[in-house]
């Protein structure tokens, strides 16, 4: 309870402070999205009901102040699969950051921020964006548990009609302060997205500059069909734990009925992502500990509102163990307010 | 059976949201923002390039919001400069479409 109460009291202050001091110019948002998850995996059965806000603080014509945290209560069996269901409270500051937007091709940023690799961490971990409620199982490649503190430089190096170039480069450095821990890292990203057709692709690299040193790279596709509402994404990653890769495609039934029938609301997704662990030992890499391959099946339903229902339904197959059927479910609502009035141009 | 009460819970939740968002939908006229109008065209050619862009940049991440406060564009915009590196030109661009 203290530890929310800390939370909502930093957040609490910052909206209060910032609010005022940017009246008179473009006003502040509180974003994010709020959900309840359910989970079942071979006997155990777990609940999140979760908040995950942004606040996003446009100061002046060049500088934002923004943040996301995730806060969630894991509801489970205290023994695993038997004893009386409890909760347990997880608050993570996933960003806090300072941007500034040097120019047409350069933002620093400075502060707390997601780890650039690959297209998962950055872009698709949010709850209301992510297709699935889980991350895929290579997630942890690379993007050192999500999280760096330090100094980041990122922009569009190239913007034309016909392809954009878009780059960051990172430096993290070690912190082991509560809910601000991050690994001494440095690495980035590059990507090359083409309009005409909504291809991008890009590379990832990380070197971890503490402990076991290591180099982690990746490659990631994501492509959106301009003429039918269907969109594939993926990657592949590499590190001295082991290589993986996942992939899906998701296509929104948009075509059946008009936009907003009740059939056009439905989104069926595919997802295969594979792991193949490495025989050399990586102490607390969060990957799993043998091969393993998961298929998977989702289906989400957008209701009005910016809410969507979603569903799915996987097998893991692990080359060591027992296979598992993976059930999950989950109501997310994504929301959207500004903090005042302000300048909307 | 505290499983089963939650799991009911969530279906009723689930339910309930159902019906007050499809009613909702049904009975007040539509609030829908410029961003959610993929179909809407302008005979302004700033306006139709700042549409393109933000077809074309946004939803290479997620579906575009349904609606978006007047109040709320420019932080918006320049949160998704940042966060999927846009050029300035994007920025003004893709601003001017939301709020012209």
């Amino acid at each position: 309870m203290m530890t929310i109460a800390r939370f909502a009291g930093v957040f609490a202050l910052t909206l209060l402070g910032f609010t005022t001091a940017s009246a008179q110019s473009a006003s502040p948002i509180l974003s994010g999205g709020a959900g309840f998850f359910g989970a079942s995996g071979g006997d155990n059965t777990f609940f999140q009901p979760v908040l995950a806000p942004v606040l996003a603080i446009p100061l002046g014509n060049n500088w934002l102040i923004e943040s996301r945290a995730d806060l969630r209560e894991v509801v489970a069996r205290q023994f695993g699969t038997s004893g009386p269901y409890q909760g347990t409270f997880f608050g993570t500051l996933e960003y806090l950051q300072l941007d500034y937007n040097a120019n047409s091709h350069l933002t620093i940023t400075a502060g707390r921020f997601l780890t650039p690799f690959g297209i998962f961490n950055e872009r698709m971990s949010a709850i209301w964006i992510n297709k699935f409620q889980d991350a895929p199982v290579i997630a942890a490649i690379g993007t050192a548990q999500g999280y760096s503190d330090g100094l980041m430089l990122r922009g569009a190096a190239i913007s034309n009609s016909r392809y954009a170039v878009n780059y960051s480069a990172y430096f993290s450095t070690l912190s082991t302060i509560e809910n601000l821990r991050s690994q001494r890292t440095a690495g980035g990203r590059v990507g090359v997205f083409i309009p005409g057709i909504r291809l991008e692709v890009g590379t990832s690299y990380q070197r971890k500059l503490q402990n076991q040193r290591m180099n982690s790279y990746g490659n990631d596709i994501s492509w959106t069909s301009d003429r039918l509402p269907l969109e594939v994404k993926g990657e592949w990653a590499h590190s001295l734990s082991g290589h993986g890769y996942w992939i899906y495609a998701a296509y929104r039934l948009s075509q059946f009925g008009g936009g907003n029938s009740p059939i056009a609301r439905l989104e069926p997704i595919v997802r295969m992502q594979q792991f193949f662990r490495s025989s050399r030992p990586v102490s607390g890499d969060s990957l799993p500990s043998t091969n393993v391959r998961l298929p998977g099946f989702g289906l989400n339903y957008y209701l009005p509102h910016e809410v969507r229902l979603n569903a799915s339904y996987g097998r893991e197959l692990v080359s060591r163990g027992t296979d598992v059927n993976q059930w999950e479910f989950g109501i997310t609502y994504r929301f959207l307010f500004p903090l005042s009035r302000g300048d909307s141009r | 059976m505290k499983q089963q009460i939650l799991v009911l819970l969530f279906l009723i939740c689930s339910l309930c949201v159902c019906v007050a968002t499809f009613a909702q939908t049904s009975t007040t006229p539509g609030t829908k923002t410029k961003a959610s109008r993929s179909n809407a065209t302008s005979s302004d050619p700033a306006s139709s390039e700042g549409e393109k862009r933000f077809q074309v940049n946004c939803g290479r991440c997620h579906n575009p919001p349904e609606e978006l406060p007047p109040a709320a564009t420019r932080a918006v915009v320049r949160h998704m400069r940042v966060r999927a590196m846009l050029s300035a030109e994007d920025e003004k661009l893709i601003l001017e479409f939301l709020n012209p």
